[in-house]
């Protein structure tokens, strides 16, 4: 079997197991149930505030997850020397890195299915769901997990545990407000400052425009070809991340 | 006959992770042989190195200069990985995994075929001791058990070349006596071993060849035999009421026991001839024997690392 996929399946075996998912599901439910009892209290389109009080969670979660369990995966197999017994096996490094984003990606990505799967019977028991934006909003999140999952492994490269998760988390958030960041940059008469947002613009991966879940519970559909750009536009990101994240992994002592 | 391993002239420096002090030496112009089919013992002190060599052999670590050349041919990223197994020092792996898991994912990234791979596990379980466990989380697991586990992973593609760091670190007399077995047998079967350990009793019942560092400087290496017969000791049994002042010297060491008498060691010959004349001499004292003694290992390597290294 190609040692990729091996290296991904024992990453995915051990992650899945990790406890810190029962606190996250046991988080979304009293979400559901706190939505649930809000909506008793609002005037009509309950299903409007869990759609989006939901999904917002479930990105939140989903990206602290990708955080903490990508930095920790990482860091634990150096700490406990699994990654020696692991390279050693392989003939070319960036084996280990594609199977470690392989098996995280898949580990988050089920999760999102089924924190998403909980929310959209939830959505249907309390009125009307859009299915179409409601799937391309639950798989955009799922890449925009992704992106994150890569920025954390390049992070975990370069920097201790506390670190890592403080830069990945510092990423996560400004790749969110890139537009804000670049509309802060024109509106100054600044050079100096003009060319950092223009940079922070082109650097940082564009989370927000990965963001489909603010119109998921008011149209039925996202258009289509609008939908495939999204996600060519994530796998670029992740492609190029992943890339850069080979080159320093490669030239790194694993002392 | 061409070495198996040939460590040439290797050098390699560490970042002190002090942004000022640059990097510190921690191998210098390492050179040593190994010969297929042998058991080689890589002893020093803490931090003389071992550590560190064992992961520019794997290519964990670049090396800064010097050359590692393997069956004949140079390596330039680490040994090849089919060709041999590497168990890090005190392993303890994915906590989540079991044993099973673990090496049966192990296994087939070394390319054993499926089919062959589960009667393997179980072959190696039942070796070291672990089939109890295997079905377990690591997590669960007693400190040895990883230890074991560790082991296996690094035998269970059968290679030419087994590298050991601390095999025997954290094992209980028993668990010491099944890895012992089980390197003994690897020797049998044709592999050669590498390995460093500090418990230097079961060192010397496994190799046939040590190689010694201290502080990054290669020592000894070479023959254990040599090693061990390279300066002869002595032991006088004596009863003798008041030691001579001579004898408080570092260069002897003394046990006195409870009904008087005393063993007296030493390698110098000299000293042996004049404590004897001595002992005839004085009316108080008596000599019960003269034994011809053989280095342990131990013995030797306290030696070596009294040896004062050239740094320049």
């Amino acid at each position: 079997m190609n040692p990729i996929f091996e290296i991904a399946r024992m990453t995915f075996a051990d992650a899945i197991r990790n406890k810190i998912f029962y606190g996250a599901f046991a988080f979304l439910i009293i979400l559901f149930f706190t939505a649930a009892a809000l909506a008793s209290v609002t005037m009509g389109r309950t299903e409007l505030m869990i759609s989006d009080l939901g999904l917002g969670a479930v990105s939140i979660l989903g990206n602290l997850m990708a955080v903490i369990i990508t930095i920790q995966s990482l860091q634990q197999e150096r700490e406990s020397r699994a990654l020696y017994v692991l390279i050693t096996r392989l003939q070319q490094r960036w084996k280990y890195l594609a199977g470690k984003l392989i098996g995280l990606s898949a580990v988050l990505g089920l999760q999102v299915i089924f924190m998403c799967a909980i929310l959209a019977l939830c959505i249907a028991f309390f009125g009307q769901i859009y299915w179409q934006s409601f799937f391309q909003a639950c798989i955009a999140t799922i890449f925009e997990i992704w992106i994150v999952i890569a920025v954390a492994l390049l992070f975990s490269q370069t920097s201790s545990l506390f670190l890592a998760i403080l830069l990945t988390l510092s990423v996560d958030i400004a790749g969110r407000f890139t537009f804000t960041i670049r509309q802060l940059g024109e509106q100054s008469d600044n050079p100096a400052l003009q060319l950092i947002t223009q940079a922070m613009y082109y650097l940082l991966p564009n989370l927000e425009s990965v963001n489909l879940r603010n119109q998921a519970g008011y149209i039925p559909s996202y258009e289509w070809s609008e939908f495939i750009q999204i996600l060519s536009y994530s796998c670029s990101e992740i492609f190029l991340i992943f890339a850069l994240c080979c080159i320093i992994f490669n030239r790194k002592n694993l002392a | 006959m061409n070495p198996l391993i040939d460590v040439q002239d290797l050098t390699l420096s560490i970042p002190t992770g002090h942004i000022f002090q640059g990097s510190k030496n921690i191998l210098h112009d390492i050179s040593f042989q190994i010969q297929a089919g042998g058991s080689t013992a890589y002893l020093g002190a803490n931090g003389a190195g071992k550590t560190s060599t064992f992961r520019v052999l794997c290519g964990l670590i670049k090396k800064d200069k010097g050359k590692v050349f393997f069956d004949g041919k140079e390596m330039l990223n680490g040994l090849p990985p089919k060709r041999f197994g590497f168990m890090p020092e005190q392993p303890y792996f994915y906590k989540n995994l079991s044993p099973l898991e673990l090496l049966t994912g192990l296994g087939k990234l070394s390319g054993i075929h499926a089919s062959t791979l589960k009667k393997n596990i179980y072959t190696w379980a039942e070796r070291l001791n672990f089939v109890s466990v295997l079905n377990q989380r690591l997590s669960t697991c007693s400190k040895g058990q990883v230890q074991r586990v560790g082991l296996a992973q690094a035998l269970i593609h059968q290679p030419d070349f087994i590298l050991l760091d601390e095999p025997l670190s954290g094992l209980d007399p028993i668990g010491r006596s099944y890895v012992r077995n089980v390197i003994q047998d690897e020797i049998k079967r044709g592999a050669t071993v590498l390995f460093s350990s500090h418990i230097l009793s079961d060192a010397e019942a496994i190799c046939n060849q040590v190689v010694i560092l201290k502080d990054g400087h290669n020592v000894f290496s070479g023959d254990i035999k040599q090693l061990l017969s390279s300066k002869h000791r002595w032991l006088i049994k004596v009863e003798w009421p008041i030691l001579p002042t001579m004898l408080t010297s570092d260069s002897v060491d003394i046990h006195s026991h409870m009904d008087g008498t005393s063993d007296i060691r030493g390698a110098s010959l000299e000293i042996r001839n004049t404590l004897i004349q001595q002992i005839l001499a004085d009316p108080r004292a008596t000599l019960l024997a003269v034994e011809a003694e053989q280095r342990t290992l131990e013995q030797a390597f306290v030696d070596f690392l009294q040896v004062k290294v050239d740094k320049s």
